[in-house]
């Protein structure tokens, strides 16, 4: 069963699971990055390899392979110093369409703290909390050990806590 | 207590993140219950776990150019789409998105996730009430504690809380001044104050959003004035004084007790 090509706006088969997963996907993508710029980026990055690479996808889980295409990519790339300068969360107002003032993510301590960590232990972080993958899909994707998966979460929610202690913000424990 | 020494750190992850089994989570809960300081890591964690998803739940969405990421990658320096979207474009997305699930349209059109501008929004609005109430000597309130029974239904009624009951804090030594109803975030709010032996004003703050989703406490500073605050379902709280942080934590944890939840 192939897509129809011609002008085709309603992609099938690989085309139209990509595009399923891309709300997804613009997700993780902002969560590793600084701003809405450099999110669109690394999607659009992940979206053409995936299109290149789709001969490499074994019919397995596509959504894990998807995103470690995106992982590997933002890991492996010294993107935003090769291809366009870095913009910060808060010149990020400033670009093109990304003029969102009401944008929840500028108002949050603790993304901007997300900015202190290391690329690896953040890319856990939001695979585990915000894309809710097991510690074992995380570990398959990234290909090391859970062991890994673990320390790197570790090291990730202590220097947040560290963080947003030097910042006044101090979560409570809910009585339950 | 065998099976205590028994948890290890990864299983602390693995609670917070919610993957483990019903045994193996009333295993841990003994342990916190046991392990305080295990317990507030624990608490600290999901905190991040619900500001992390929270603030980035809104880019969970289609664009219309969507399609022409899929369609026109390869001839991508030329064809990356232009960030001010074409309307056809998006037309032609629209349908095709359509097309796809119909779960998919809505997403579309989702409004931004404008929780985190709540938080930011109540304590200084907390504040600000405190400043120009707390120090009021004859008016500090609309109603006051000898209608209280009448403040509580009226207030209840204009945040639609049924049976909003206005907290005690007299174990804390604050005895209810009174209330008042207040804009909150331009909807309507409430305001509870309440004073010690030594006139030490303390005001607590209520206030209804459709948009806001739970978060753990918070805890917000400015010359002096400390507040607590923190979003239960739809409603929004800050306990708001000039004491200590410690004593407003205590009376901010008892008025989390006694609000419905």
């Amino acid at each position: 069963m192939k897509a129809r090509e011609t002008q085709a706006p309603a992609p099938l088969s690989f085309e139209a699971q990509i595009l399923a997963l891309l709300p997804q996907l613009r997700r993780y993508s902002r969560s590793l990055t600084r701003s809405d710029v450099e999110g669109e980026d690394l999607l659009q990055d992940c979206v053409e390899k995936a299109l290149v690479s789709r001969s490499q996808w074994r019919g397995a889980n596509f959504k894990s392979w998807a995103y470690r295409i995106m992982t590997n990519l933002h890991l492996n790339a010294r993107r935003s110093v090769a291809r366009r300068p870095s913009v910060g969360i808060e010149e990020a107002e400033n670009v093109a369409m990304s003029a969102v003032s009401d944008d929840p993510l500028e108002k949050s301590r603790l993304v901007k703290a997300l900015e202190t960590l290391p690329k690896e232990a953040r890319a856990v972080l939001m695979l585990v909390v915000v894309e809710g993958h097991s510690y074992q899909e995380v570990a398959d994707m990234l290909d090391v050990p859970i062991g890994t998966v673990m320390s790197r979460l570790s090291r990730a929610r202590q220097a947040l806590r560290e963080k947003m202690r030097e910042e006044n913000v101090i979560p409570m424990r809910r009585p339950r | 207590m065998t099976e205590a020494r028994s948890i290890s750190e990864a299983d602390l992850h693995a609670y917070a993140d919610g993957f483990l089994d019903d045994a193996d989570r009333a295993r841990v809960e003994r342990f916190l219950a046991e392990n305080p300081d295990a317990a507030e890591l624990v608490a600290d964690w999901q905190a991040q776990n619900d500001e992390l998803r929270a603030a980035f739940a809104a880019h969970e969405k289609s664009k219309p150019t969507d399609i022409q990421l899929i369609s026109g990658a390869h001839h991508r320096t030329a064809a990356r789409p232009p960030r001010r979207a074409a309307l056809a474009a998006a037309a032609m997305a629209i349908f095709a998105l359509g097309a796809i699930g119909g779960h998919y349209g809505p997403l579309l059109f989702k409004r931004p996730d404008i929780q985190l501008a709540y938080t930011e929004i109540l304590p200084r609005e907390a504040r600000n009430a405190f400043l120009v109430y707390a120090s009021e000597v004859r008016h500090p309130v609309e109603v006051f504690a000898n209608e209280e029974a009448h403040l509580a239904t009226w207030l209840g009624k204009r945040l639609s809380i049924a049976n909003l009951k206005v907290p005690n804090l007299q174990t804390m030594g604050f005895k209810l001044v009174g209330g008042r109803l207040l804009p909150v975030a331009g909807k309507p709010g409430a305001m509870f104050m309440y004073e010690d032996q030594a006139g030490q004003r303390v005001t607590v703050m209520v206030g209804r959003n459709k948009e806001n989703r739970t978060t753990s406490f918070r805890f917000a500073s400015a010359s002096n004035v400390e507040t607590f605050y923190w979003i239960d379902g739809e409603l929004g709280y800050a306990v708001t004084g000039e004491i200590s942080r410690d004593l407003l934590q205590k009376i901010a944890e008892e008025c989390y007790r006694q609000f419905p939840s």
